[in-house]
C-alpha cells in the first residue's frame, strides 16, 4: 500500500497545494506586474490539476467530466492573459514602466 | 519501477519550476521557470491519463502565454531586479507563507493516508480509460452536450476578451474637425 505516488490522489493534492501557494507567494510580493501575473498563471494551474485529478481518481471510477472542468480553467486563464497583456500594454505607454507600486492612472 | 521515476521527475520539474517562478529576482528566468512548472503539470495530466488537458497545457499554456508573459517582460525597465528591494516585512510576510504551505501540504498528506488507500487502489484497468480519441472524443460530445451552456459562455468570455484587450491598447484618435481640444 503506498499513498504517494502515480496511484494516488494525495500526491497531485500535494503538488497543486505548492503550486497554489507558489502563486500566493508570487501575487503578494512581487512589484512588478509580470511577477503578478506569473502567480496568477501558477494558481490557475493548481485549480486546473485538481479538477484533472478528482475527476481521474472519483470512488465511482474515473470521469471525463474533471478534464473538461479543466479546460475551462485553461480557457479563462488564456483570456486573462490576453486582457492582462492588454493592460500592461496600456500602463507602459502611460508612464514607459510597469512597476505597480508607482502605477497611478491608466489615462494619460 | 521507471512509471514512478517518471512520475516522481515530472513532480520534482513542477515544484522546483513554480518555487523558483515566485522566488527568482530575474524576471525573466521565472518566466522561464514557469516554462518548466507548465511543462511538469502537462506530464502530470499525462499521469493522470489526461492526454487531451496534456496537449492543451502545452499548446495554450507553454506555446501561446508563457510566449505572451516573455514578450510582456521586455516592457519591465528592471527585469534583472536590481532596484527592486523587498522589504523585511515581506520576507516574513513570505517565509509565513511558506510555512502555511508546508502546513496546508502536510495536512494534505495525512488526509491522502487517510483516504488514498482506497481511492488509490482503483487503478483502472487497461481499455476502461479512454486513451487519446476517445477521451478527446468524449470531451467534445460533453461540450455540445450537458456542458453547453458553460461552453457558450466560454466562448463569449474570450471574444469579450479579445475585443476588450483591442479596445485597451486601442490609441484614441479625436476626429480631425477637433482642433480645439487640449490634445488634438
Amino acid at each position: 500500500m503506498h499513498n504517494f505516488g502515480p496511484d494516488a490522489i494525495a500526491s497531485y493534492l500535494a503538488v497543486a497545494a505548492v503550486l497554489f501557494a507558489a502563486g500566493v507567494l508570487a501575487m503578494a510580493t512581487r512589484r512588478n506586474a509580470i511577477g503578478v501575473l506569473i502567480g496568477l498563471e501558477l494558481m490557475l494551474n493548481a485549480a486546473a490539476l485538481q479538477f484533472a485529478a478528482y475527476g481521474r481518481f472519483r470512488l465511482d471510477g474515473p470521469d471525463i467530466q474533471g478534464q473538461t472542468a479543466a479546460v475551462f480553467v485553461i480557457v479563462v486563464a488564456a483570456a486573462e492573459a490576453a486582457v492582462a497583456l492588454a493592460l500592461l500594454f496600456a500602463v507602459y505607454r502611460t508612464s514607459k514602466d510597469i512597476d505597480l507600486e508607482r502605477t497611478r492612472e491608466l489615462r494619460s | 519501477m521507471i512509471e514512478s521515476a517518471l512520475f516522481w521527475i515530472c513532480c520534482l520539474v513542477t515544484l522546483v519550476g513554480a518555487i523558483g517562478a515566485a522566488t527568482v529576482r530575474n524576471l525573466f528566468h521565472a518566466a522561464l521557470l514557469l516554462g518548466l512548472c507548465l511543462a511538469g503539470v502537462a506530464g502530470l495530466y499525462l499521469f493522470l491519463e489526461a492526454s487531451y488537458l496534456a496537449c492543451i497545457q502545452v499548446i495554450v499554456y507553454i506555446g501561446g502565454i508563457l510566449v505572451l508573459t516573455l514578450f510582456a517582460t521586455l516592457f519591465s525597465s528592471d527585469i534583472m531586479g536590481a532596484v527592486q528591494r523587498t522589504p523585511i516585512w515581506l520576507r516574513l510576510a513570505g517565509l509565513a507563507g511558506a510555512g502555511l504551505a508546508a502546513l496546508v501540504a502536510g495536512r494534505l498528506a495525512q488526509i491522502g493516508i487517510a483516504h488514498a488507500a482506497n481511492l488509490g487502489r482503483q487503478r483502472s484497468e487497461p481499455g476502461t480509460v479512454p486513451d487519446v480519441i476517445d477521451g478527446t472524443q468524449a470531451i467534445g460530445d460533453l461540450f455540445v452536450g450537458s456542458w453547453i451552456v458553460p461552453f457558450l459562455l466560454a466562448a463569449m468570455l474570450l471574444t469579450a476578451a479579445l475585443v476588450g484587450a483591442v479596445s485597451i491598447v486601442k490609441r484614441y484618435r479625436r476626429p480631425a474637425d477637433d482642433t480645439a481640444g487640449p490634445h488634438a
